[in-house]
């Protein structure tokens, strides 16, 4: 009878399994390759970069700008211009550019050798086409551009000319951003049964979610949603290959402290993300071969203050938060090695004011600064509520001191644990944004105009990017008065006079400045940050470019030696 | 002759212990050892939730309070259980955190019960009537679904909060005793004292309420009991998800999933709030096993 | 009993509309705009118009429910929010690796379940008993994250025997798409080596999920096995010299699995609800996760997918099993109706 029911049991398995195996139709599930490698197959695939970060990951230049998105973008594509880790730009599609005498029109001369993945050259008019796209679409990094650039125009093959609505003095630095696809595979991948961008119908958003139309050192060999992105070596890149440069790399959204613990230890991982708990990077250093590195990255963390919801919208009541927060306990005890903040701009962004007045932990004032606010005789009114992100575990420990910190001065804060993506909605509109929310911010180029324009101009209200929604028309005159100034030094002394005026609006609490933190193999990975900081070399990487894979080395053999570590 | 007093036979009192319905019950829940300790369990649970205030070494903990200097200690002799990473003593915020999770126990149930109970009496006293077959049939919906998920997607769309998780695990009990009620109804109401009364011409209510409910009491009532560590469990499970109680408030589920990060290195973390969710489950369940053998038929 | 089986499978029908008009209803009480977050604040204005004439965001409740039912019937659940893409596409690769885990799960469950209820009656009294029953106890009490996390702290650093995260290792690359099963589809490309990976990978989450249902089905089965060996005919059975074992497999077990295995229907749906807490913690990208993940972002049209997917799947379970008992139970098929 056992029998029996033992074989009608393997009947429904085979039923079920029937079922699922009639209703997917094999398909393929993303990469470009028609073939996956066999588990087996590991020889090549040890020449390999992992690493982890949190999703979501959109690697369509035209979509993607957070980190996750950043790493994998500048992989997989080339930008116009390359960022140096001293923080100047160098030519990289672009051989050489020049500049009309109004500041409105940019003229780029690129080079005539760089293939993309298909094989194809790339011209002029992909470049043309790819600012165009941006500008369509208006997701991602085209906040950068919007209201910027006008159009883009192919000359020839090899020349693209930029329009301007205005002059704009950083422009070229804003083009480490800016990523070039090949618009035939684009073109041929159009879903044209949606109209959303009328005769482009996606503009090839769907397949560009799995696949990329680039030209970058690696191709993204297999993408799953949710779970990874493999890239493989671009043999033809025209940049040439050194020996020992990795030939795969693979970003996971393996975030879990436990997970990417376990990986390290048995060397499944080279580069950890950069938001693990401060133990597990204890942990993790004990391990053999492993190291911790830490550099400034110019970004801070904000507490965004909404300037337009009761009670956050008295400036006084602001500057009590700004003194109630417990600096020290910070800097010492939950994030070891950050900097102290000075306003808005972190100190290694060229144009960041070092001569700013702080807001320092000290209750009395926050008293003070209280009982000056329009709220002063309604302590009921004293309430707000939190948000930090849910994928950075570290910052429910900010959170938590600053309710206790509140709670003396009888500011009632109560505290949400929100998705990042949850986040990104909550922003769009001020009843929804709450009255703090807890988020890193790091420059999208390296000028301390970028910080300020992205965080305090009413462009980019709605967004992740300003929770405050500051929307001060004096603010933005400022703003886009020192942005058209060519000159640098110029537009350095206006920057310094708004970061002032920013600082005594007090909108944000700046926490701290952030020191980035991850988890390397260095036993066996030659991993830049690594080697410059033990020569003492000082160093700038824009968001992302820390990870260009190219860049590294990593050796297979010296890998087997390393155990497990405990 | 006849003496009057003889021809009358004395009317024999016999004196019945007033208690004597609740001695029999007792004896009869603790014929197993287990019960008992169920029941100890639970009464534990009971008292140092509500006095939480007197009996945890360090109350204010489970407030508004952190101590980073005090971070991640193993358990020793100040802190009986260690710390957790903002340095709060995690045998007080277990303690407090018991409150929370009978607060969530009891309330289900108390508006569970009434609400499933009355529907599952009215769908079968008329059984075959529209209204049976409309209430059951809503009932087959709400558990056509996996009684966690539907209590997961509730407890997303509203804010997180300890009265909405609530409102989330009501929303997906309350077919289960409607279900109950209704398989006892329809077999009792053919018994013999339903029909009399029925013919005398009682209310419905009365036939409802005095008749057959009384009869249901017993397999409700260790329904609840079992009830109550279900019902924590689930509030622990959508807690660990996030969907409870915020911080600093403890929970048991955040706790265990806070932890779950720092294994196995600061392992008390998560052990010991895991360990609680276990006894307190394990004592309720015990306590309804007695309890069924309370209401278990005379032999 | 057929047609038994048929008026069941009508009312299940029922059971899924309602089931959809009440996730739809659920779905479009959120406030926000869905079109918006799909496209982000920086969109152009005219963008966010054209897709919320696609989405038919604009037309009155009832309209949006006739037409995602249309849509749903073709398979098209819309696009989700987290993923940018179909949701259809994310059920396709997520909803197999749930069914492996809970698969595995529910067989070891059942035969686990019944194999320590049989051993409990066969050694009843002895310490093989003692220690079976106590386990069930602490089985049933345990939610199945607490032993997810005790897994975790063993395997992940005492015993490192079994891997902890994910479908396969953080080396390993995934096999051509064929029924989204990752040990099916290793299987069917010829690829051992593959298959034994992903299995291994499999073995900790299942287990952690049926522990609790496994125990639950050994007390019941223990129970209603003891009860019924007081029986009459069991009785006749030994006086006829039946050997203890036939009557413990033959003539005990058959009548006493029937509680057992409505229990286990009950406790397979559990199984895809626990699923969420276990593959957060051991990091397993399957539907739960996904649907755990839509949760917490508001991703409307993946929670309503998830959710009429895990429906269906239950109520699909609920079919087998109803056919199971019939098959099992001879009172079923005689008299056409319910064990009951």
């Amino acid at each position: 009878m056992k029998m029996k029911k033992v074989l009608s049991l393997l009947l429904i398995s085979c039923l079920l399994l029937g079922i699922i195996a009639g209703c997917s139709p094999a398909k393929e599930s993303g990469g470009t390759e028609s073939e996956a490698p066999k588990a087996g197959e590991k020889d090549d695939m040890m020449s390999i970069i992992r690493m982890t970060q949190d999703w979501p990951t959109y690697i369509d230049p035209a979509v993607g700008s957070s980190f996750s998105c950043t790493i994998s973008l500048i992989n997989l594509y080339d930008p116009l211009v390359f960022p140096q880790t001293d923080g100047t730009v160098a030519p990289h599609i672009a051989k050489d550019w020049t500049v009309s005498d109004d500041g409105l029109k940019y003229t780029f001369e690129i080079r005539d050798d760089i293939k993309f993945h298909t094989g194809n050259l790339m011209k002029a008019s992909d470049v043309a086409f790819s600012m165009n796209r941006m500008l369509d679409i208006g997701e991602g990094y085209a906040y950068l551009y919007k209201g910027v650039v006008k159009e883009a125009i192919a000359l020839d093959d090899t020349t693209v000319e930029m329009i301007l609505e205005k002059p704009f003095g950083p422009f070229i630095d804003t083009l480490v951003r800016f990523m070039v696809l090949e618009e035939d595979v684009v073109m041929a991948n159009l879903d044209k049964s949606v109209s959303t961008y009328g005769e482009y119908g996606d503009y090839g958003k769907q397949w560009l979610l799995t696949h990329d139309a680039g030209s970058g050192p690696y191709f993204a060999k297999d993408v799953k949603l949710e779970e990874y992105v493999l890239g493989e070596w671009f043999p033809d890149h025209f940049l040439g290959w050194e020996e020992d440069a990795p030939k795969y790399f693979k970003i996971s959204a393996a975030t879990e402290p436990v997970s990417v613990r376990t990986a390290m230890a048995n060397r499944e991982l080279e580069i950890t993300d950069e938001i693990q708990p401060l133990e597990n990077y204890n942990t993790m250093a004990k391990f053999d071969g492993v190291d911790i590195i830490a550099y400034e990255s110019g970004t801070n963390m904000n507490l965004c203050l909404n300037t337009k919801k009761a009670p956050t919208d008295d400036v006084h009541f602001r500057k009590a938060i700004a003194h109630a927060l417990d600096y020290d306990v910070v800097q010492n005890n939950i994030y070891p090695d950050s900097v102290r903040p000075r306003g808005p701009v972190p100190r290694i962004v060229p144009g960041s004011n070092l001569d700013m007045p702080i807001y320092d932990f000290n209750l009395d004032k926050a008293r003070e600064e209280l009982s000056k606010s329009k709220y002063a005789d309604n302590p009921e009114m004293w309430a707000i509520d939190m948000s930090w992100c849910a994928e950075v575990p570290e910052q429910e420990k900010i959170a938590l001191l600053l309710q206790a910190n509140l709670a003396e001065i009888g500011i009632d804060m109560e505290i949400t644990k929100n998705p990042f993506g949850a986040m990104i909605a909550d922003a769009q509109t001020i009843e929804t944004t709450p009255h703090a929310s807890l988020v890193n911010v790091a420059p999208s180029y390296f000028e301390a105009g970028s910080m300020i324009k992205t965080r305090y101009h009413s462009s980019s209200t709605g967004s992740w990017e300003q929770m405050e929604w500051v929307q001060d028309p004096e603010l933005d005159a400022m703003i886009d008065d020192a942005l058209a100034t060519t000159d640098r030094d110029e537009r350095f002394k206006k920057y310094n006079e708004i970061q002032l005026y920013i600082n005594d609006l007090c909108p944000t609490v700046w926490v701290f400045e952030w020191v980035e933190k991850r988890a390397c193999q260095t036993g066996y990975v030659d991993w830049q940050p690594y080697l410059l900081l033990q020569k003492g070399e000082k160093f700038v990487y824009p968001m992302g470019y820390s990870l260009y894979v190219r860049n590294m080395k990593v050796y297979p053999d010296k890998r087997a030696e390393f155990s497990q570590a405990k | 002759m006849i003496n009057e007093n003889q021809a009358m036979p004395q009317r024999i009192v016999i004196e019945r212990d007033k208690y004597e319905k609740y001695k029999k019950a007792w004896y009869k829940f603790s014929l197993n050892k287990m019960s008992v300790v169920g029941l100890i369990i639970v009464m534990a649970v009971l008292v140092l939730g509500v006095f939480q205030p007197v009996i945890a070494p360090f109350p204010h903990h489970a407030g508004k309070f952190v101590n980073y200097n005090d971070a991640s200690l193993a358990p020793n002799s100040t802190y009986l259980l260690g710390t957790d990473i903002f340095g709060r003593d995690i045998l007080s915020r277990i303690l407090f955190a018991f409150r929370g999770a009978l607060t969530m126990g009891i309330g289900v149930l108390l508006i569970v019960v009434p609400i499933g109970g009355v529907l599952g009496l009215i769908a079968g006293y008329w059984r075959g009537k529209p209204i049976s077959i409309f209430i059951m049939r809503i009932t087959d919906i709400f558990l056509a679904l996996p009684p966690l998920i539907l209590a997961l997607c509730v407890g997303a769309i509203l804010r997180p909060t300890l009265f909405n998780s609530m409102v989330a695990i009501c929303v997906s009990w309350w077919p289960w005793y409607t279900r109950l009620v209704y398989g006892m109804v329809t077999t009792l109401r053919n018994e013999l004292y339903v029909k009399s009364a029925e013919l005398l011409g009682a209310s419905k209510a009365h036939i409802l309420f005095k008749e057959i409910l009384p009869n249901c009491l017993g397999p409700i009532f260790t329904k609840m009991t079992l009830d109550m560590g279900w019902v924590i469990l689930t509030g622990a499970s959508l807690s660990f998800v996030g969907l409870g109680e915020q911080p600093p408030t403890p929970a048991l589920g955040t706790m265990v999933s806070d932890g779950a990060k720092f294994l196995p290195a600061q392992w008390w973390i998560a052990i010991f709030p895991a360990i609680s969710i276990m006894l307190i489950v394990l004592g309720f369940n015990l306590t309804g096993d007695g309890i069924k053998d309370m209401f278990s038929s005379e032999e | 009993m057929i047609i038994n089986l048929i008026r069941k499978i009508g009312i299940y029908f029922l059971v899924l509309i309602g089931l959809s008009i009440l996730v739809f209803t659920i779905g479009r009480v959120i406030p926000g705009d869905p079109a918006r977050q799909a496209l982000g604040p920086r969109a152009p204005e005219q963008v966010v118009q054209a897709l919320k004439e696609e989405m038919h965001l604009d037309k009155p409740y009832y309209i949006q429910y006739g037409i995602w039912l249309k849509g749903a019937l073709r398979f098209d659940l819309g696009k989700s929010l987290m993923t940018r893409r179909p949701v259809i596409q994310d059920i396709r690769e997520f909803l197999p690796a749930t069914l492996e885990i809970v698969g595995i799960s529910a067989l070891l469950m059942a035969l686990g379940g019944i194999i320590l209820g049989v051993l409990a009656t066969k050694y009843e009294g002895t310490w093989l008993d003692g220690i079976i029953r106590m386990f069930s106890y602490l089985g049933v009490a345990s939610p199945a994250f607490v032993w997810a996390i005790i897994f975790m702290l063993i395997f992940g650093y005492a015993l490192p025997l079994l891997p902890t995260t994910g479908r396969i290792g953080f080396a390993t690359t995934a096999p051509p798409h064929a029924t989204g099963m990752y040990t099916l589809d290793y299987l069917l490309n010829g690829d051992i080596q593959g298959f034994k990976e992903a299995f291994s990978h499999l073995l900790l989450p299942a287990i952690a999920l049926m522990l609790g249902g496994m125990s639950q089905a050994a007390r019941i089965t223990r129970s209603s096995m003891t009860d019924n060996s007081v029986k009459d005919y069991i009785l006749a059975e030994q006086a006829y010299g039946v050997t203890e074992r036939k009557i413990l497999l033959k003539y005990l077990l058959r009548p006493s699995i029937i509680p057992t295995i409505s229990i286990l229907s009950l406790d397979i749906a559990a199984l895809f609800g626990n699923a969420f807490l276990v593959e957060q913690i051991f990091n397993y990208p399957g539907l739960s996760r996904y649907g755990m993940q839509a949760m917490l972002n508001k991703d409307l049209n993946a929670i309503s997918a998830v959710v009429m997917i895990l429906g269906i799947v239950f109520i699909l379970v609920n079919i087998l099993i109803d056919i199971i008992v019939a098959y099992v139970d001879p009172r079923v098929r005689l008299m056409g109706g319910d064990s009951q």
